[in-house]
C-alpha cells in the first residue's frame, strides 16, 4: 500500500509543482502573492474540456486522437497565457509603486472575477472531460499506475527541467533572475523590465495551463471552484521550497503532495485540506525562507 | 452641504423601508430551494413541479376564490440564505411553503416557520433531524435517511449476504447522516472494516480507496452526491478494486454514469424511491411536465405531489391560517401521483418509500424491493 | 481637423483592438455569438470613452471638487455634530414602521459593522493584512451557541466568556504570525482561517460537524426574551454604537497612535522605541475582541450556526467593507458595510453577477482610489 500512496502522492505533487512555479516566479519578481495564479490553471482545465469537445464535434478526434490532444494542449496553453498577460497589465502593472497590500487586494479581486466569470458562462455544476482510455495502466510492485498518471509525472518533471534550464542557460533567463534580484539595477543595464514581467506570467500561466489540462484528463471532471484550493496548495508549495526558486518549488510540490497522501491514508482522510494548511504555518513560522530559499534583509 | 447628504440618506433609507407594499387578492405560497448554485437543478425541478400544480389549480378556479401566486425563494444551498429567504417569505404573507431541498438548509429554515405558524412541505430533505423538533407544521413527502440508511442495510445483509463493507461519506449533513444510519442499521450482520470522510468538492480520492482496498470489503457504501461517487466508482476501478458499490438517492443522476463511465458505474446499487414511471397515477403528471418543461428530475414529482397537498388541505380546512392548515394535513389522507399518502405525527409519511436500483449498461433499473 | 480626424482613426482602432482581444478571450466560454455581441458593445464604449477623454478632463474640475466634498464630509461624521444626532436618533425610530424582513437586514447590517469596525483596527489603524478575520467571527458565534446549548449558560452569563474566549485566540494566533512580514501574515491569517473552518466542520463530537449547533437562545432582558426581530434590533444598536466609541476612543489613545505609526513606518516607529510587537499583538486582540462579539450577536440571531457562515469569502467581503470605506477610517468603514449589506439585497434579481461586480470592484478601487470613500490611508493621504 505504501508504495500505492507513493505514486499517489507523486501524481498529486506533480501538479502543483507545477503550479507552484508560476507562484514563485512572479513572486521572485514583483514580490507579489498572485492570488489569481490558481484560478489560470482553472482556466486551462476548462479550455481543455472546452476545446477537446470542440475538436470532438469537428470530427478531429475520431481521425487523429493524438493531433487532437496536442492541439488541445496547445490552444489551452496559448489563451492561459494570454489570460495571464492580460490580468497583469490590467490589474498589476497600474499597481506596481503602489504600496504592497494594493495589488494583493487587486489580485483577490481578479481571483473573484475569474471564478464566477467562469460560473456565469460555464455553470455552477461540474463539466465532464470525455473519457479518453479505459482503467488500464501497469502493476508495480502492488501498485496500480494509469497510463495517465505516469503522463502527468513524467510531463511535470519534463517542464519543470525546461523551465530550470531555461532559467539558468539562456539570455533572457539571466535577464529574469537579474529582475529578480534588484529590479531597478536591471534596469539601469539595460533589461526591458515590462517585457521581463509580461514573459514571467506567460510562461508561469502556460505551466498551469498544462497542470490543469492534465487534471482535467485525469479526474475527468472539472468545476470553476478547483482554482482557489490548488491555489492555496501550490502556494503552500512554493513557500515550502523558498519562495523565488524554482528547484524550490519543484521539491515543495512534491514533498506536499506526499505529504497530502500519507497523511490522509494514515491520519486522517477528511482533514486532507488541513495539512496542506498546516504545512503552511509551520514552514512560514519556523523559516520563511523555505528550504531553498534566501532571506531578504529589509532595507529602510 | 452636509444637511442636504443626511437628508438624502433619510429619505433613501425611509423609501427603502416603506418598500413595496402592495395588496392583492391572491393566496401566496412559496417555493424555496437551490435555485442557483452548483444544486440549481435541484431547485429548478422543485419549482416546475410546484408551478404545474400552480397552474393546474389556478385554471380551475384557484383556492379559496383566489388565485394562488407563487413566490420563489433561492436559498442558494446556504443555510444562512435559506433563514433569510426563510424570513423574506414570510414577511410576503405566504400561507405556505414547498421546499426547501438540502436538510442544511430545511432544517434552519423550518425554526421560522415554525414561529411564523406556517406549514412547510419538503419535497427532498431527508436528514431525521427535520421532524423531530417537535413542530406541528413540517413536513415531508419523501423518505427518511433512516429508512433509506435500513432498507440498503437489508439489501446488503439480507439479499447479498455479503460479510464486509467499508462506509464513507461526504460530511455532509446529508451525506454523513445517511453513512451513519446505513453503519447503525448493518451492525452486528455485517463487518464495517472501513469508516471515513472525504471531502465534498475535492478529486482525488485514491488515497482513500487505497486504503479501502486494503480491506477488501465486499461493498463500498457512500453517503453522498453523484459528482463525488462517479470519481469514487471510476478511480476505484482504476486502482483495481472490483467490488460493487452502494449509494442513496442523492447519486441517482444520469451525470454518475457519465463520470465514472458506463463500464465501471456497470452493477452500482443504489436506493430511491420506486420509479414514478411504474406507478399509472403518475404517467398523467410525467406527461403533462415533460410537455411544459422537458426532461422530468427525481424530485419533480415530490415538489408537485407537495403542492397538491398543501392546496388539497388548505381547501379542507376552508381557511389558509397555518394552525389548521396544519392540523389537516396531520389528519387527512391525500392522493397524489405517488399514489397515497399520511402523514404521521411528526410529519413523516407513514408508509416507507425506498426500493434498490441497480446501474445496467448506462441506465437506471428498479432492482429490489424490501421484503423479497 | 487633420489632426482629429487622425485622433479619432486613432482612438477607434485602438478600442476596436483591444476589443479584439478581449473578445477571442472571452470566445471559448461565451460561444461565439455572445462575444460578437460583446466585441461590438465594448468597442463603442472604449471608443466614446476615449473621445469624450478630453471632454471629460475640461468638466474634472467640477467632478473632483465634487468629489472633495464628498470626502470633506468625514471631518462631521467624525465629531458628535447634529449630523451623528440624527442618525441615532432614526436608528432608534426604524422598527416602528420598518417590516420584518428590512429589521432582519438591519440586524445584519449591524452585525457586519461591528465585524468591519474590528477588522478595521487590525488592518486600518496598525496596518496588517489578516485574511482570515472570519476564524475570530466563527470562534464567538460557536462559544456562545456550544456555551448555551451544552450548558445551559444565558445570553449574558456567556457573553464575558465567549469574547475572553475570543480575544484569547487573537493572542494567540498573533504571537506566532506578527513575526511575518506583510504578505506572509496575510497568508498565515488565510490558512489559520480555513483551519478553523476545517476542524468546525469535521469536529463532529464538538461542533456538530456540518449540520452545526441549533435551538441557540436568544437573550432576553429583564425577563422578556428579546428573540423578536423588533427588540433584538435594539441589542444589536446598542452594541454597534459601543463599537464606535470603543473604536474612536482607542483611535485617539497612546495605543493608537502607536498603531498608525507602525502602519504608516514601522522601522522608524521601533526606532522611536515603540515595542511593535506588543502593539501588533493588541491590535490583534483588540479586534478579535469585536468580531467575537459580531459572533455571538450572529449566533443569538440565527439561532444557528454551521461551519458554511464562515468561509474565505465572508473574511474577503469585511476586507472589502473596509476598503471600500477606506482604511482607518471610522465612519467611512460603517457606510461601507452598510452598503454591502444593502446592496445584495437591493439587488437580489441579479444576484449572480453580484460576486463578477464585487471582483471588477476591488480591482478598480485599487487602482484608482485606494483611499476608499472616506479614505484615511493611501497616496493621496501622505
Amino acid at each position: 500500500m505504501l508504495f500505492q500512496q507513493l505514486i499517489n502522492g507523486l501524481t498529486v505533487g506533480g501538479v502543483y509543482a507545477l503550479i507552484a512555479l508560476g507562484y514563485t516566479m512572479v513572486y521572485g519578481i514583483l514580490e507579489l502573492i498572485n492570488f489569481a495564479h490558481g484560478e489560470i490553471y482553472m482556466l486551462g482545465a476548462y479550455l481543455g474540456v472546452i476545446f477537446f469537445a470542440f475538436f470532438s464535434a469537428a470530427g478531429l478526434t475520431s481521425y487523429s486522437l493524438s493531433l487532437s490532444l496536442v492541439l488541445t494542449v496547445a490552444l489551452s496553453a496559448l489563451f492561459c497565457s494570454a489570460y495571464g498577460f492580460t490580468m497583469e497589465r490590467i490589474a498589476y502593472r497600474p499597481l506596481r509603486n503602489a504600496p504592497r497590500l494594493s495589488p494583493l487586494i487587486s489580485a483577490i479581486g481578479v481571483s473573484i472575477f475569474l471564478q464566477n466569470y467562469v460560473m456565469l458562462t460555464q455553470g455552477a455544476t461540474d463539466k465532464v472531460f470525455p473519457h479518453l482510455q479505459g482503467t488500464g495502466g501497469l502493476t508495480f510492485f502492488g501498485a496500480r499506475i494509469t497510463y495517465l498518471q505516469v503522463c502527468i509525472i513524467l510531463v511535470s518533471f519534463f517542464l519543470m527541467l525546461s523551465l530550470h534550464l531555461y532559467v539558468t542557460r539562456t539570455r533572457m533567463g539571466r535577464a529574469m533572475r537579474a529582475v529578480a534580484q534588484d529590479k531597478v539595477m536591471a534596469s539601469l543595464l539595460g533589461v526591458d523590465i515590462d517585457l521581463v514581467i509580461s514573459l514571467t506570467f506567460v510562461i508561469g500561466s502556460g505551466l498551469a495551463a498544462v497542470a490543469g489540462i492534465m487534471v482535467a484528463m485525469y479526474y475527468g471532471l472539472v468545476n470553476y471552484s478547483i482554482g482557489y484550493i490548488a491555489g492555496i496548495k501550490a502556494f503552500t508549495a512554493a513557500v515550502l521550497g523558498g519562495i523565488g526558486s524554482i528547484p524550490g518549488a519543484m521539491f515543495g510540490g512534491i514533498f506536499l503532495g506526499l505529504v497530502e497522501s500519507m497523511g490522509a491514508s494514515y491520519i486522517s482522510s477528511e482533514y486532507k485540506d488541513a495539512y496542506a494548511f498546516a504545512v503552511l504555518i509551520i514552514v512560514l513560522l519556523i523559516k520563511p525562507s523555505g528550504i531553498f530559499g534566501r532571506t531578504n534583509e529589509e532595507k529602510v | 452641504m452636509k444637511t442636504s447628504v443626511v437628508a438624502t440618506l433619510f429619505l433613501v433609507l425611509l423609501c427603502v423601508s416603506g418598500g413595496c407594499q402592495k395588496k392583492e387578492e391572491v393566496i401566496k405560497v412559496g417555493v424555496a430551494g437551490p435555485m442557483t448554485g452548483d444544486q440549481a437543478k435541484m431547485g429548478t425541478d422543485f419549482k416546475n413541479g410546484v408551478s404545474l400544480a400552480v397552474e393546474e389549480w389556478n385554471a380551475k378556479g384557484g383556492l379559496l376564490g383566489k388565485k394562488i401566486s407563487l413566490l420563489e425563494a433561492d436559498d442558494q444551498h446556504d443555510p444562512k440564505q435559506a433563514v433569510s429567504v426563510a424570513n423574506k417569505a414570510v414577511n410576503e404573507g405566504v400561507v405556505g411553503l414547498i421546499g426547501h431541498f438540502n436538510s442544511s438548509c430545511s432544517i434552519p429554515a423550518s425554526d421560522v416557520y415554525n414561529r411564523a405558524g406556517i406549514p412547510m412541505i419538503t419535497p427532498g430533505s431527508t436528514n431525521p433531524q427535520l421532524t423531530e423538533k417537535g413542530y406541528r407544521g413540517i413536513f415531508r413527502v419523501c423518505g427518511r435517511d433512516d429508512q433509506q440508511g435500513k432498507v440498503g442495510a437489508e439489501f446488503v445483509a439480507d439479499k447479498l449476504r455479503l460479510k464486509s463493507v467499508a462506509v464513507i461519506h461526504d460530511k455532509t449533513t446529508y451525506g454523513q447522516g445517511l453513512a451513519d444510519e446505513f453503519k447503525r442499521f448493518i451492525s452486528g450482520k455485517v463487518e464495517v472494516v472501513y469508516y471515513g470522510g472525504i471531502i465534498q468538492g475535492d478529486k482525488d480520492f485514491k488515497t482513500v480507496l487505497t486504503a479501502i482496498r486494503e480491506k477488501r470489503p465486499e461493498l463500498i457504501y457512500y453517503g453522498g452526491i453523484y459528482p463525488e461517487m462517479g470519481l469514487l466508482v471510476k478511480q476505484a476501478r482504476e486502482l483495481g478494486i472490483g467490488a460493487p458499490f452502494m449509494s442513496g438517492d442523492g447519486s441517482i443522476d444520469p451525470k454518475f454514469i457519465e463520470i465514472a463511465g458506463p463500464k465501471a458505474a456497470d452493477g452500482t446499487y443504489l436506493t430511491f424511491s420506486p420509479d414514478p414511471r411504474n406507478i399509472p397515477t403518475a404517467k398523467v403528471f410525467i406527461d403533462d411536465y415533460q410537455k411544459r418543461f422537458g426532461e422530468i428530475g427525481p424530485y419533480s414529482v415530490y415538489a408537485y405531489d407537495a403542492a397538491n397537498i398543501l392546496f388539497t388541505a388548505i381547501k379542507e380546512a376552508g381557511t389558509a391560517e397555518g394552525r389548521a392548515v396544519a392540523e389537516k394535513l396531520h389528519s387527512s389522507e391525500f392522493s397524489g401521483a405517488l399514489g397515497k399518502i399520511r402523514f404521521d405525527e411528526k410529519g413523516d409519511v407513514t408508509a416507507s418509500l425506498y426500493v434498490v436500483w441497480i446501474t445496467r449498461e448506462g441506465k437506471f433499473i428498479e432492482y429490489w424491493r424490501p421484503g423479497h | 481637423m487633420d489632426r482629429l480626424s487622425l485622433v479619432i482613426r486613432r482612438s477607434l482602432l485602438r478600442s476596436v483592438m483591444i476589443s479584439f482581444w478581449f473578445a477571442i478571450l472571452f470566445l471559448p466560454f461565451m460561444g461565439l455569438r455572445a462575444s460578437l455581441i460583446f466585441f461590438v458593445l465594448l468597442s463603442l464604449v472604449l471608443f466614446s470613452v476615449v473621445l469624450l477623454k478630453g471632454y471629460i478632463k475640461m468638466s474634472t474640475e467640477r467632478f473632483r471638487s465634487a468629489v472633495q466634498n464628498v470626502c470633506a464630509l468625514r471631518r462631521f461624521t467624525l465629531g458628535f455634530s447634529a449630523a451623528r444626532y440624527l442618525i441615532i436618533f432614526f436608528l432608534l425610530l426604524f422598527p416602528l414602521f420598518a417590516r420584518d424582513y428590512l429589521l432582519d437586514v438591519a440586524v445584519l447590517a449591524g452585525i457586519y459593522v461591528i465585524l468591519a469596525l474590528g477588522l478595521n483596527i487590525v488592518v486600518g489603524f496598525a496596518g496588517l493584512l489578516n485574511l482570515g478575520f472570519v476564524a475570530f467571527y466563527a470562534v464567538g458565534a460557536y462559544s456562545y451557541a456550544l456555551l448555551n446549548v451544552k450548558l445551559g449558560l444565558t445570553f449574558w452569563q456567556a457573553l464575558p466568556l465567549c469574547l475572553t474566549f475570543t480575544t484569547l485566540s487573537g493572542f494567540v494566533l498573533a504571537i506566532p504570525a506578527l513575526r511575518l512580514r506583510g504578505d506572509y501574515l496575510a497568508i498565515v491569517t488565510l490558512g489559520f482561517g480555513e483551519i478553523v473552518r476545517l476542524i468546525l466542520n469535521n469536529w463532529d463530537a464538538l461542533t456538530g460537524g456540518p449540520n452545526g449547533v441549533s435551538g441557540v437562545a436568544p437573550p432576553s432582558l429583564l425577563g422578556m426574551s428579546m428573540g423578536q426581530l423588533s427588540k433584538y434590533y435594539y441589542i444589536v444598536v446598542a452594541a454597534g454604537l459601543l463599537t464606535c466609541v470603543a473604536v474612536r476612543r482607542v483611535r485617539s489613545s497612546r495605543i493608537g497612535r502607536a498603531w498608525i505609526a507602525i502602519r504608516e513606518d514601522e522601522i522608524g516607529a521601533s526606532s522611536m522605541g515603540i515595542n511593535t510587537m506588543r502593539y501588533k499583538l493588541y491590535s490583534f486582540a483588540f479586534g478579535s475582541f469585536w468580531a467575537g462579539l459580531a459572533g455571538i450577536l450572529f449566533a443569538a440571531k440565527m439561532r444557528f450556526v454551521s461551519p458554511e457562515s464562515f468561509t474565505f469569502m465572508e473574511s474577503v467581503l469585511i476586507l472589502c467593507m473596509v476598503i471600500l470605506g477606506g482604511l482607518g477610517s471610522i465612519g467611512g468603514v460603517i457606510l461601507g458595510s452598510v452598503i454591502l449589506v444593502i446592496l445584495p439585497e437591493v439587488l437580489r434579481e441579479v444576484q449572480s453577477y453580484r460576486m463578477l461586480a464585487l471582483g471588477m470592484g476591488l480591482i478598480l478601487m485599487m487602482i484608482f482610489r485606494p483611499q476608499g470613500i472616506f479614505g484615511g490611508m493611501g497616496r493621496d493621504a501622505r
